[in-house]
């Protein structure tokens, strides 16, 4: 490595002090400049490090198959889905599913029920159920990250769908993994849990089929969908753990479900207000039946940015040591 | 019950009952009747009863009342006690009762009986009630000591009232009252001093502060102060501390009673703990003495040796006889059992000296035979002694005058000559008929002498026996003798007694009044002078009375007895002192070895003689029995209670009105008591106690029957003689008396018993302690004998210790050896070991070498085979080499022969020419020639061969370099593919996309459409104006929608009517069509898709293709049909709405044009297929790979076009002609085929819709 010629003979410095992130950089700047961009190399190097934001969206793209691996075709790529996103848009409008006033999330899910023949009839309409309900997050945690509306549509659409068709077999074993490595790295919490019967309540749905969309900030969802697009689902696991690890103590503190709850009310004062309108319904769904999902779904709907921070990086921390790290060359 | 209640009711009287079988049964109902019944009405008839009758039978039952009547019974009392009559029989109820005591006595002092006791005690005026309730009182303080503290300054004012009346004499009492009240007065002084010291001093000392009590305190109180010692608790007590109930815890009732008795200096009143019983009366004269004349007393009379020894010296001198006094001072610290022997032997004569000296040597030794029989031995002989006594009252008079020791001591002392009374009689008669078994001359003869002597006998069977014999022989005969002889002077006597006694009297009353400031009549001093003087004065008739002085055990009546025998001997003629005083010596010596004989023959005889007397006897001499028997007891008794002047004085005076009565009424009881005797019969089989009391009983009631018919003269007389008063009185105040003295009596034998219980207890203690002390000495001896063991022991293991010790050392050696060949051997072994290692380094050099040579021998086989092997070689070579000589050898002969031939030629051309060497220059010339020649071609050759070589090794780098190239190309080309793939699947997903909007829109429209038809249904009219030019009117909606443009209906049909026959390929077509992407996934659909088609063709009318689809949609979709179907719906549009409509589709159709291109773009031709596509729909190359989507767009625009555009119909043929085909190569175009493969249903449902009016219309 230290002979590559294209890497900063201070890297092996840079490493030492931590600055890990130049190296990283570089090295993804070089992994970009292959022609055909070795996906599996992408994917490895995003499973490793996390993306520096000025390539993210980028690298998503290439590696959730919106851009081709050929950066020749970029464009002409480019320009298909932009009119294959502005065809659908249009068809909406002039159907009228879609008009100015409605929110951008829900024309992306209009469009993608579109393009997978679900769009229901206008006339018959529904309000949007659980999986509706995912996309829309994720759609929100987007929209939040991707400016361009038709690169976002085309993330959301593609994350879901590489989400659907490589975890959609997994998703229901992710409570049961969380389950045993929570026994392996804090076996009293797993215990606490499982006495107050709050390890039932938690909030698998929001963590696990959306992807932490609406729980954590933006700028740490990021780097759990980094892993979650490069191919690993498992992260999903240490990112939940993490949280409940970060919040043992008031967790254990609390015999009763209800009190967590309460903790999880305290800490997270955010209630966003965009999700207002979900949680309105959300109340009439879940808060009769499982009111600690429904608070627990208020708590980590959004964190503040500091502790989601240290949760995250404790959880790839956690990731790695339990999954190992890829070991892909970069 | 309630049935009985009023027969026990009635037995009450029964209980007087002579017939003894009857009153048990009745008492025995009555008890059982008290034990069943809880109601008070039975004992309240009891306690009437009693009031009434005086009865004992009902004392009896009243006495032991249980538990539960307690209250009833106590309550009756308090009730009786407020009557005025029924007072003195209510105490003296209360006394028996008290006496008796119950458990349940202690709760008394609840009751307000004690207070209306201690109520009538402070108030009461008569004398006779005051003395008994005192006694009464008495007696209960002990057995209250707790509950007395409240009352305690009631029992002070008690005894300061009753004090002061000594002096004021307020009730105007006799004096002989006063003298009883003031010896109660006495005991109760005693009683409150013992018992509560602190505050009667206290009271006393604030009560006689008062200048009206001093002369009281003068008079009475010092008096007895002077009779006591002090309190111990005077100096250590308070007086809250005195009060305190858990002083009284430890103390029983009897020890509450012998700690008042210590105090006391009064020999009377004392008691001596260590010596246990009472002084005999005629001793306490001696001790008496001392506290008036010697400070010293009270020590001494605390130490009972030294009072003794002191006391017989103070007596001495008052004495007469000198030798008491000399043995009496001999024992010297001898214990008071002495004492009493000595005392009496003043009043024996001096032979009796021979005798005491003989009693202090068996003395002590009858003090153990006294103190170690059980209780009942103890207790026994006493009452009866004192039953037997009672039973012969003949010799009352005597006792009374000479007898005035304790009552239970008297009583013995008056058993003996009872007998001799009533032996008298007896005797002659048992000499004729018994005299021969000796034994029975002894108990009949003399009881207590035989007593004694039967002992000897039987104890020590030696010579004394003999002798005692023989003195018992002579015994009768002087008893009866003197006996004869006291019968003669009975009456001599008691009119001689009672003169004598009355001057006494006199004299004493003065000598009394005399001393009573000085001494206290109380002093004994008087009686015992007076007792003395009176056996002086009459020594012969005392000689048997006087004798029988009042020993309180068997042993004492025996020495009585003794003293009576030797008296009588002495009366007699005195012979055979010796041998007597031998034979006691021996018995006295013997008898604590056997100290239950005494008991059981005393008993037996005096029973017997009892019986023997009433049996025989009864009717001679019973009278004299009941006068004598009630008053002699009591004076006994009274003596012990009353200081001795009083005592003496009452004596006299009642021993004097009894004989009196007795000279006067003998034959008169003599026939009235013959139904006593028949009593005292039944009564033999009840205790003593009970016949005493009866007797006394009996007595007074007697006594009241002569005294009623004594004629008042006389008793005046007699009491005029003395000075008395009224005989009314005196009658009144004898019987008083007589009631005073039974109580007396009664308390001084309840006095008795506590200390015979004390007696019992000291007795298990002694017994106790000696068993302990045996214990004690076996263990000592065990201890020995252990420490003995200890010592043998400890010797064993010392012995044992050597041993071991040795066997230790021999083990030590035997170790010690045992390591140091320990050592040698590991040493050995050790060297063995290096040896062996040795051995073993040397067998493995030998194994290296063994190796070595091993590998040696290899290599020399090695080379041995190789040696083996060259050799095998050089042999070949040998060989061939010897071939090779041996050819070369004929290869030489050749040679040889060649050179001959050679020199033989040679020689012959030089013979043959010279022009050949010419023509062999020639030859060589250009042989040289040639050789360069070919030289040069060689050369040449090489040149090119260079120039090939360099040529191919260029075409190989230029292989390599195509190669390259040709890798580099594919990968390109690789690259160019996935860049192509990816391109392409983007515009895929487009195309897709594309599909689906529109799809999408399709399925808007055609909802939109039928949304439109449902509101033509609704208003045809509108429908059919808005048709405008439509011909058919018939069918007015069908046709409206379905051909709205005439003239293209008509082709339509003309081409439908035209194409009839071949519709059917071509509906096949257009079923295949959409079925054609289905083909990919279902090729089955086909045939049926064609079957149904070809079913359905006649009755799709309409002409439009389109129209023969929807028969077969109801399978398969047909998407791309739908176009012919809106299509043939268009032209019904001809309204508003269709024109829309076909505006929207035509920007639709035209976009999909646009869309069209996809597939093609793969050859980049999209461009340009759009315009051919809408130019030209023939494009046979590309439509093969065109997708079934082409046709449909193309059968959708000649549809379309027809309206608009007018399309030539050949072209629209050719189309028609081509669509099977296309179809056929659509089905080869696969996978752009695909792509088309999904058509939403909806747009299906809306042709079977479609499909369905056309029907409607149709028919």
């Amino acid at each position: 490595m230290a002979e590559d010629p294209q890497r900063n003979f201070r890297s092996a410095y840079y490493e030492k002090v931590g600055f890990r992130g130049v190296e990283e950089k570089k090295s993804l700047e070089i992994l970009l400049k292959d022609n055909p961009l070795d996906v599996e190399k992408l994917s490895t190097f995003s499973q490793r490090f996390p993306l520096p934001s000025m390539y993210r969206i980028h690298v998503w793209k290439v590696l959730l198959g919106i851009l081709p691996p050929h950066n020749d075709s970029h464009s002409l790529v480019g320009g298909y889905r932009r009119e294959q996103y502005q065809d659908v848009l249009e068809a909406l409008k002039v159907m009228r599913f879609v008009h100015m006033a409605t929110p951008q999330t829900q024309v992306y899910l209009r469009m993608f029920q579109l393009e997978s023949q679900v769009l229901p009839r206008r006339s018959d309409t529904l309000p949007p159920d659980e999986e509706d309900e995912d996309f829309l997050s994720i759609a929100r945690a987007m929209e939040e990250i991707v400016e361009d509306p038709m690169d976002c549509y085309w993330l959301i659409k593609s994350f879901v769908n590489q989400f659907n068709n490589k975890f959609g077999d997994s998703i229901p074993h992710l409570p049961k993994s969380l389950e045993h490595y929570l026994s392996v790295e804090e076996p009293r919490l797993l215990n606490h849990l499982k006495n107050t019967g709050a390890l039932a309540m938690l909030p698998y749905s929001l963590w696990f089929r959306r992807c932490f969309a609406g729980c954590l900030p933006e700028s740490s969802l990021q780097r759990v969908w980094d892993k979650v697009i490069s191919g690993s689902c498992k992260i999903l696991v240490f990112v939940a753990m993490e949280i409940l690890l970060s919040y043992k103590i008031m967790v254990m503190g609390n015999s009763r479900p209800e009190g967590v709850v309460n903790i999880l009310c305290n800490v997270s004062d955010v209630i966003i207000i965009g999700g207002s309108v979900r949680i309105s319904w959300r109340f009439e769904t879940f808060l009769l039946c499982l009111p600690i999902t429904l608070l627990c779904f208020l708590l980590y709907y959004q964190m503040p940015q500091e502790n989601t921070d240290a949760i995250v990086t404790k959880a790839i921390d956690l990731w790695h040591k339990y999954c190992g790290t890829p070991m892909h060359s970069v | 019950m309630a049935r009985e209640q009023p027969n026990v009711g009635d037995l009450l009287p029964l209980l007087e009952s002579s017939d003894i079988h009857q009153l048990e049964e009745i008492k025995g109902l009555i008890n059982e009747h008290l034990s069943t019944e809880r109601g008070a009405m039975l004992l309240n008839g009891l306690v009437d009863y009693f009031l009434e009758t005086n009865s004992a039978q009902a004392i009896h039952i009243l006495s032991s009342v249980r538990e539960p009547h307690d209250k009833h019974l106590l309550d009756k009392m308090n009730e009786c006690m407020t009557k005025q009559a029924c007072r003195l029989p209510t105490l003296t109820l209360l006394g028996h009762v008290v006496r008796k005591q119950p458990s349940w006595i202690h709760k008394i002092a609840r009751y307000p009986l004690l207070l209306s006791l201690l109520k009538c005690l402070k108030t009461d005026l008569d004398v006779v009630v005051l003395i008994t309730g005192v006694l009464v009182l008495i007696t209960l303080l002990p057995m209250i000591p707790q509950a007395g503290k409240q009352h305690l300054y009631e029992f002070f004012d008690i005894f300061g009232r009753l004090a002061s009346w000594n002096l004021k004499n307020p009730g105007h009492i006799s004096e002989v009252y006063l003298i009883h009240l003031h010896a109660s007065i006495y005991s109760l002084f005693h009683r409150l001093y013992g018992m509560y010291p602190c505050n009667f001093v206290s009271y006393l000392r604030s009560h006689y502060n008062m200048k009206e009590n001093v002369d009281t305190f003068e008079e009475v109180v010092k008096p007895m102060l002077e009779h006591v010692r002090i309190h111990p608790e005077l100096v250590t007590g308070t007086k809250d501390q005195e009060l305190d109930p858990t002083r009284w815890k430890k103390f029983e009732i009897h020890d509450i009673v012998i700690e008042c008795a210590k105090v006391s200096l009064d020999p009377k009143e004392a008691s001596c703990e260590e010596g246990y019983a009472p002084m005999p009366g005629n001793f306490y004269p001696h001790l008496e003495l001392r506290p008036q004349e010697s400070v010293s007393s009270p020590y001494t009379d605390f130490h009972n040796s030294y009072g003794s020894s002191s006391s017989t010296p103070f007596s001495t001198p008052r004495q007469p006889l000198p030798p008491p006094l000399s043995l009496a001072s001999l024992p010297g610290t001898q214990s008071l059992y002495r004492s009493p022997q000595t005392s009496r032997s003043p009043n024996s004569s001096c032979e009796l000296d021979t005798t005491c000296g003989v009693k202090e040597l068996w003395s002590p030794s009858s003090l153990c035979g006294m103190a170690t029989p059980p209780s009942s031995s103890g207790m026994s002989p006493n009452p009866e002694l004192s039953h037997s006594a009672s039973h012969l009252p003949g010799h009352r008079v005597h006792s009374t005058s000479g007898g005035k020791g304790t009552p239970a001591s008297s009583t013995p002392a008056t058993s003996s000559p009872p007998h001799t009374l009533s032996d008298f009689p007896i005797i002659p008669l048992l000499s004729n008929t018994t005299s021969p078994p000796q034994k029975d001359d002894h108990p009949v003869e003399a009881a207590k002498p035989s007593l004694v002597k039967q002992e000897p006998i039987r104890d020590s069977e030696k010579g004394g026996e003999v002798i005692n014999r023989d003195v018992g022989g002579g015994e009768t005969i002087s008893m009866t003798l003197s006996v004869f002889m006291k019968e003669q002077e009975l009456q001599q006597r008691t009119e001689r007694e009672e003169t004598a006694i009355s001057e006494e009297l006199l004299k004493i009353t003065k000598d009394k009044r005399d001393l009573a400031g000085v001494r206290g009549f109380d002093s004994p001093f008087y009686r015992t002078t007076e007792t003395l003087t009176g056996t002086q004065e009459k020594p012969l008739p005392n000689l048997p009375l006087g004798g029988p002085m009042p020993p309180r055990d068997p042993h004492h009546a025996v020495s009585t007895s003794d003293n009576e025998l030797e008296n009588a001997q002495g009366g007699i003629g005195g012979g055979g002192d010796s041998s007597t005083g031998l034979a006691l010596d021996q018995s006295w010596s013997i008898e604590p070895v056997c100290p239950f004989s005494p008991i059981q023959h005393p008993l037996h005889q005096s029973l017997s003689a009892l019986e023997d007397e009433v049996a025989k006897f009864g009717g001679l001499f019973s009278p004299s029995h009941p006068m004598k028997k009630p008053s002699l007891p009591y004076e006994a008794l009274f003596d012990l209670a009353l200081p001795r002047a009083a005592s003496l004085f009452v004596g006299r005076r009642t021993s004097e009105a009894r004989g009196r009565a007795a000279l006067e009424k003998l034959c008169q009881r003599q026939e009235g008591l013959e139904d006593r005797e028949e009593e005292g019969k039944g009564i033999v089989s009840a205790s003593p106690l009970e016949v005493l009391d009866h007797l006394v009983q009996q007595g007074s009631d007697t006594h009241d029957k002569v005294l009623k018919r004594l004629p008042l003269p006389s008793k005046s007389a007699d009491w005029t003689h003395f000075g008395g008063s009224a005989p009314l009185d005196e009658l009144h105040t004898l019987r008083s008396q007589l009631l005073l003295l039974h109580s007396q009596l009664l308390y001084e034998r309840y006095k008795r018993e506590q200390h015979a219980v004390r007696n019992r207890r000291l007795l298990r203690r002694v017994i106790n302690a000696t068993a302990l002390e045996e214990q004690n000495n076996a263990m000592k001896d065990q201890l020995n004998l252990q420490s003995v063991d200890v010592v043998t022991l400890k010797e064993s293991l010392q012995v044992e210790q050597q041993r071991c010790r040795q066997l230790w050392d021999d083990r030590e050696t035997v170790v010690t050896r045992l390591h140091s060949q320990v050592r040698q051997l590991q040493q050995g072994r050790d060297d063995y070991y290096t040896k062996n290692q040795e051995l073993q380094s040397q067998l493995n050099e030998y194994q290296k070498k063994m190796n070595d040579l091993e590998a040696d021998l290899q290599r020399a086989n090695n080379k041995v085979c190789h040696t083996g092997h060259l050799l095998n070689q050089m042999t070949i070579k040998l060989s061939t080499s010897e071939s090779t000589q041996q050819q070369m050898s004929f290869l030489n002969k050749q040679l040889l022969l060649l050179g001959e031939a050679h020199k033989l030629d040679v020689l012959q051309q030089q013979h043959t020419g010279s022009d050949n060497t010419k023509e062999a220059q020639m030859v060589q010339v250009s042989w040289g020639k040639e050789v360069e020649r070919l030289r040069q071609s060689l050369l040449q050759q090489g040149q090119k061969l260079e120039a090939a070589q360099q040529r191919v090794g260029e075409l190989e780098t230029h292989l390599t370099k195509k190669e390259h190239l040709i890798v580099e190309q594919k990968k390109f080309l690789e690259d160019v593919k996935g860049q192509a793939k990816g391109e392409l699947q983007a515009s895929e997903s487009r195309y897709q996309a594309q599909r689906r909007v529109t799809q999408l829109l399709q399925t808007e429209l055609l909802h939109l459409y039928s949304r439109l038809e449902m509101e033509g249904h609704t208003c045809p009219t509108t429908a059919s104006a808005a048709g405008g030019s439509s011909t058919d009117p018939g069918p007015p909606i069908d046709s409206s929608i379905m051909e709205p443009d005439g003239s293209v209906t008509l082709g339509t049909n003309e081409w439908s009517d035209d194409r009839r026959p071949s519709q059917s390929p071509r509906g096949n077509g257009s079923t295949l069509l959409p079925g054609k992407p289905k083909a990919n996934n279902s090729p089955k659909a086909l045939p049926v898709n064609s079957a149904s088609s070809t079913q359905d063709i006649p009755p799709p009318l309409l002409v439009e293709p389109s129209f023969s689809c929807p028969h077969a949609p109801l399978a398969t979709p047909m998407p791309p049909d739908a176009a012919p179907l809106t299509v043939g719906s268009y032209p019904s549009a001809n309204s508003f709405l269709g024109m829309r409509a076909r505006e929207l589709f035509r920007n639709k159709s035209e976009s999909q044009c646009d869309e069209e291109p996809p597939p093609p773009h793969l050859a980049g031709l999209s461009q340009g297929l759009k315009t051919e596509l809408c130019v030209e729909p023939l494009f046979p190359p590309l439509g093969n790979a065109l997708t079934c989507p082409v046709p449909a767009s193309i059968l959708g625009a000649p549809l379309t076009v027809p309206a608009k555009e007018h399309l030539p119909e050949t072209r629209q043929r050719a189309i028609k002609q081509e669509s099977p085909r296309r179809k056929m190569g659509g089905a080869r175009g696969g996978g752009a085929a695909a792509a088309s493969a999904a058509q939403p249903r909806q747009q299906q449902q809306f042709r079977i819709m479609d499909y369905n009016e056309t029907q409607q219309e149709h028919s």
